[in-house]
């Protein structure tokens, strides 16, 4: 599942150049996407056109999907150009719920291991190609990644502060080609369900 | 010659000659005031708005504050400085993060918006440390998970490294909890500060009368009637924790 941030009224960061993350997100899911397709993974996107979905509209796509990983994509305002970071989910408190159902305000909790993992496998791909990005995922409360139930990264490109938007295109395809290898790095350790909604 | 020439030339050579007398001490003057260092506009603003006058009086000690470290990664650096600093945890806590808000003196240092403002600070009893910033908190942080992250961490931070009553720390926008801080970094929840944080009982003297609305649930001290802590009947205790964070005030729609 690939989610391009923000979207519609919301351009996410904007740089003084005129690039605005909501576009260049679209165009980073688009590569990714036919990066993933090529390794034999089925890709669903979160937004299609400038549309903007809320938070829980995208986790929703996400959550109905069984043995689905998320990959939410942005473009950060700071940060040195030519770096990616992954982000994983910090902390949540586990559910004393009995019922077994996953709390939808913290259904990234019981992921949060394999998200971590997942993350670590992304990023380690990602600073291998772009210099001078960390090698381990980043921890960070990213509100997108709470309620999605599914091992879950933020992968954030720096940045819009860039002169040229050419300069972002060009790391699209290291960026999809990461997330892919990422990912299918990952698919052995990735124990699905039985059912949609189950705990991992 | 009528005499009243003469007294106007002699007028005119006495005031040549007092101005003529007054021209070494004008170009002295000059050259002192050249010689004093410039006060840049970011020194001039934090002395605005530093809040010292109102601590007159307190131990002034050292302070660690955090800002961008400058290496354009995310990471912070801590900065050590003399602050007045009360022995109260709110007042305290308010006096680092109003400095913390007038950031460092180099401006690409600073990790919160120069417009944001802290408009009030609570303590409840359990540690958890309320912060009511101004809008431009949500509006004037740069959009991003890294620069968001960096805002947020500065303030933990800085919060942990001198006031240590607090544990954790919940962020209201104009009393109000938002989705998002620009976007990207969960404000619904609550920050870990301190772990090792010992709860304090909450003066009444703690409340700020400038709050604009109180995180509801709270057992502490609202700003416009200020309570001990445990003694508000109307409030029944409830345990505070990153899943049950204090104020669920109305939350604005905030799309990613």
């Amino acid at each position: 599942m690939l989610d391009p941030g923000h979207g519609g009224t919301d351009p996410g960061a904007r740089g003084t150049g005129g690039i605005r993350e909501s576009e260049v997100v679209m165009d980073f899911a688009a590569q990714t996407k036919t990066a993933l397709e090529s390794l034999g993974f089925q890709v669903l996107l979160t937004r299609q056109g400038n549309e903007n979905p809320s938070f829980d509209d995208r986790s929703a796509i996400a959550n109905a999907q069984r043995g689905a990983v998320f990959v939410t994509q942005h473009v950060a305002s700071t940060g040195l150009p030519g770096t990616v970071r992954v982000y994983v989910m910090s902390d949540l408190p586990g559910s004393s719920d009995t019922t077994g159902l996953i709390p939808w305000e913290r259904a990234q909790a019981p992921f949060l291991p394999l998200s971590r993992r997942f993350g670590d496998l992304v990023q380690s791909f990602l600073s291998q190609r772009f210099k001078g990005s960390p090698r381990t995922a980043q921890v960070a409360a990213v509100r997108q990644l709470r309620t999605t139930a599914a091992p879950a990264i933020a992968v954030e490109v720096s940045s819009v502060a860039v002169d040229d938007r050419g300069q972002l295109d060009r790391m699209a395809p290291g960026v999809a080609d990461a997330i892919a290898r990422g990912a299918s790095a990952f698919r052995p350790s990735y124990v699905v369900a039985t059912n949609p909604g189950e705990r991992p | 010659m009528p005499r009243w020439r003469w007294w106007l030339i002699g007028m005119l050579v006495l005031a040549v000659a007092i101005a003529a007398g007054y021209f070494p001490v004008l170009k002295r003057n000059l050259r002192l005031s050249a010689q004093a260092p410039a006060k840049s506009e970011e020194q001039v603003r934090r002395e605005l708005t530093q809040p010292a006058a109102a601590n007159a009086g307190e131990p002034v000690g050292k302070a660690k504050l955090f800002w961008s470290s400058g290496a354009r990664d995310g990471s912070l650096m801590a900065v050590t400085v003399d602050l007045p600093l009360p022995r109260d945890p709110v007042l305290r806590a308010k006096q680092v993060l109003n400095t913390l808000l007038a950031g460092p003196v180099d401006a690409e240092l600073r990790t919160l918006p120069p417009d944001a403002v802290l408009l009030a600070f609570y303590l409840l009893p359990d540690g958890t440390g309320v912060a009511d910033f101004s809008e431009a908190l949500a509006t004037a942080t740069p959009s991003g998970i890294e620069s968001e992250e960096m805002a947020v961490d500065s303030i933990t931070k800085t919060l942990e490294a001198n006031v240590p009553q607090i544990r954790w720390l919940k962020i209201l926008v104009h009393g109000q909890e938002v989705d998002t801080l620009a976007g990207h970094l969960d404000l619904t929840r609550t920050f870990l500060v301190n772990a090792r944080a010992a709860a304090v009982p909450v003066r009444p003297a703690a409340a700020d009368n400038s709050a604009k609305a109180a995180p509801s649930g709270a057992t502490g001290s609202a700003p416009a009637k200020p309570v001990a802590a445990g003694t508000k009947k109307s409030a029944p205790a409830q345990k505070l924790t990153p899943a049950n964070p204090p104020g669920k005030l109305a939350p604005t729609e905030r799309k990613p």
